[in-house]
């Protein structure tokens, strides 16, 4: 009987962390439908990734649910208490990052509507790709408790804000050459800043598994950083 | 049992046969093995895999045993990853697990127990969807999807029903089919065309415009013509580099996703370019100071001309940024850990790494070479290895390179698993740091490595 009960308790936090980890991957198919979609100008997929979102929003608030319920009926304790919190705070997390896709594929529809201008949707599928493979790995260290990996994608954050910087100023060249991609470059960067901000929550969620599995916080002043403003 | 199991497997080898003789074969040859496998002896593999993890009642297993292997092995050596998958309940999310992975399918996604949750080792939502299909709509599923990273494959999905598990489980088959090589061939011709039109238009326009005014009124001036020839001359030479950079990078590029497997000695590589490009230094009067460990200290699991490819691109990047009377320095580097080998040389230089590997080795081997050139402002960093870039305010014929060296560079070093970091600061020179895997120090020193070249050079 007492073995019973332990088992479901058991299943209860796998179910947790199976739903974080279905979540991330369907934020990972966000982010890069809506990369895909700014990229190949393809406005279909981009309508479907606004459509999707509500996916994400239903699956946070299930996580959050079930959480919460573990939390008053079960007292997890240590370990699992913190497996229990990460799994809450990373789907905060993740649907942030679904809101950056959602906003992303929004302002492709825009995009679209003025003329293609390939170097520029080639940096930032540049900027998409690293920020995407930075998602699977922090991911990838979840399902995996393998705290090496989550500490290399902490450490890594600057690279994403170099790309963010590098844009910035080509689209600022674009925008001083001609004024008519205004519309479209303001976009664009604001697509830019949207990816950035996605970088950053993937190393968020890199601290969360840090304090799951070790219990301690990361200082975020140990973190090499460089400053966004810093053109 | 045996009758049936014997046909079945009679049939299994002849359809393997054909799988051999007609690759598209396989997807169908394999389902019709996994068909033949669910209706005469799954259980028993089925038994036999799970057998490790519930072994508490320690039952003996032999019949599982001796019955299993045939098919098991069979599905093992098939070339496409292929796993089984088994659910209780459509709502219940941990319920779906892999129950059976063949070690293609270990080796993609990283596999690491004989079963556990399907959601730890494949996420993409197309896929569980698919599989959700087979498994509880009993239909035949199919969905493309992408893996990231910076190793990013594109795999399609099959998905197929297997009906009921002896434990009343719903049972379905994934098999995955590697789709990368044929999405790069496209990707890389679009690219080719739209770049190299692009590049090959500014001497081709130069070209033609001579012979226009050679045509016209420098026809009988002599000494126009001659230096007009000679102009022509090196657009036409900068054409055919241009041409042999292309056709090498994507050369690269198909081959980026097969590890090499020779070993080189990453020393006798840079002596090699070193002796080559020695008459070039000494002409415009640039030092090269090396520094190598002893020979065969540097090995390197890698394709040796492509080695070789990376020192001569970074050493002529360093040449050609080189003052008269500078020096460029070459540091190699061995048994360096993951974090050493990307740690910096110039402490108030901006650094930024261009490759990072997906998965780090133990040890590594490191190049730097360092110039001490114009140097680079760090918002120009992240671009350096894009095709055809140039800093800015940089005339594209003011130095003799196609624009594609580092980006050669970076897809080699990633074909090998290693990476790439670039420090610079203006007015003070850069530094590129290349590092590689070693080759683990398992093999006992004098073993069968080829170390002829080192012999021959040095």
């Amino acid at each position: 009987m007492n073995e019973h009960i332990v088992k479901s308790y058991e299943d209860e936090l796998n179910v947790l962390t199976a739903e974080v980890t279905r979540m991330g991957g369907l934020t990972e198919a966000q982010v890069a439908d809506c990369l895909k979609a700014v990229v190949r100008r393809d406005q279909e997929l981009a309508g479907q990734v606004v459509g999707h979102d509500e996916r994400l929003d239903v699956l946070q608030m299930d996580i959050e649910r079930k959480a919460i319920r573990l939390i008053a009926l079960r007292q997890p304790m240590a370990n699992d208490l913190r497996k229990t919190v990460a799994a809450m705070k990373i789907a905060t997390n993740l649907e942030r990052v679904g809101d950056l896709a959602k906003n992303i594929a929004k302002r492709t529809l825009v995009i679209i509507e003025s003329e293609p201008m390939t170097p520029l949707t080639r940096s930032i599928e540049r900027m998409g790709k690293l920020v995407l493979s930075r998602m699977k790995t922090v991911l990838d260290a979840y399902t995996r408790s393998d705290l090496d990996r989550a500490l290399s994608v902490w450490s890594q954050d600057d690279e994403v804000d170099e790309h963010y910087n590098s844009l910035f100023r080509e689209l600022l060249t674009y925008m001083m050459g001609d004024p008519r991609t205004i519309t479209a470059c303001a976009h664009l960067l604001f697509v830019a800043k949207n990816l950035e901000r996605i970088g950053d929550h993937a190393t968020n969620i890199a601290e969360i598994i840090h304090y799951e599995i070790t219990g301690e916080e990361m200082i975020s002043a140990a973190r090499p950083r460089t400053d966004a403003f810093q053109v | 049992m045996w009758p049936t199991a014997l046909a079945g497997g009679a049939g299994c080898a002849a359809i393997t046969t054909l799988a051999v003789l007609e690759r598209m074969w396989v997807l169908d040859a394999t389902l019709a093995v996994l068909a033949v496998a669910a209706v005469t002896g799954f259980a028993i593999l089925r038994g036999s895999m799970t057998g490790d993890a519930d072994a508490v009642g320690a039952q003996p297993a032999t019949r599982a045993e001796a019955a299993a292997p045939p098919y098991a092995s069979l599905v093992n050596i098939l070339p496409d990853p292929i796993l089984v998958i088994a659910a209780l309940e459509p709502d219940d999310l941990t319920s779906r697990r892999y129950i059976f992975a063949n070690s293609a399918a270990r080796d993609l996604l990283k596999i690491r127990d004989p079963e556990g949750r399907l959601v730890t080792v494949i996420r993409a939502p197309e896929v569980l969807e698919a599989v959700d299909e087979a498994l509880f709509g009993a239909m035949d599923a199919e969905t493309v999807y992408e893996t990231g990273g910076a190793q990013a494959r594109v795999l399609r999905a099959h998905a197929r029903p297997l009906g009921l598990g002896l434990d009343g489980s719903h049972l379905a088959v994934l098999v995955l089919r590697d789709e990368t090589e044929g999405r790069r061939v496209e990707r890389t011709r679009t690219d080719f065309m739209a770049n190299a039109s692009h590049e090959l238009r500014t001497p081709l326009a130069s070209l033609s415009g001579f012979i226009e005014t050679l045509r016209g009124h420098a026809r009988d001036d002599v000494e126009a013509r001659d230096r007009f020839l000679s102009i022509m001359q090196a657009q036409a030479e900068r054409m055919s580099r241009l041409i042999d950079d292309l056709m090498s990078l994507s050369r690269i590029e198909l081959n980026e996703h097969v590890a090499p497997t020779d070993r080189v000695d990453l020393g006798a590589a840079v002596n090699d370019v070193l002796d080559a490009i020695a008459p070039l230094a000494r002409e415009r009067g640039v030092a090269l100071e090396p520094r190598l460990p002893p020979a065969g200290a540097a090995l390197v699991t890698g394709d040796r001309d492509q080695i070789v490819q990376v020192v001569q691109n970074l050493v002529d990047n360093a040449l050609k940024y080189s003052e008269s009377g500078a020096a460029v320095r070459l540091e190699l580097d061995v048994d360096l850990g993951a974090e050493a080998a990307v740690q910096g040389a110039r402490p108030d230089a901006a650094r930024l790494s261009l490759l990072t590997p997906d998965h780090s080795v133990e040890t590594y081997a490191r190049l730097r070479v360092s110039d001490s050139g114009p140097g680079i402002a760090r918002e120009n960093l992240p671009r350096l290895t894009e095709r055809f870039y140039r800093v800015d305010g940089q005339k594209s014929g003011e130095r003799a390179g196609t624009g594609l060296g580092l980006a050669i560079v970076k897809h080699i070093a990633n074909r090998h698993r290693g990476g790439l970091t670039v420090e610079s600061a203006p007015g003070q020179g850069s530094t590129f740091a290349v590092y590689l895997p070693l080759v683990p120090r398992t093999v006992p020193e004098g073993e069968p490595v080829d170390r002829r070249e080192t012999v021959t050079e040095l």
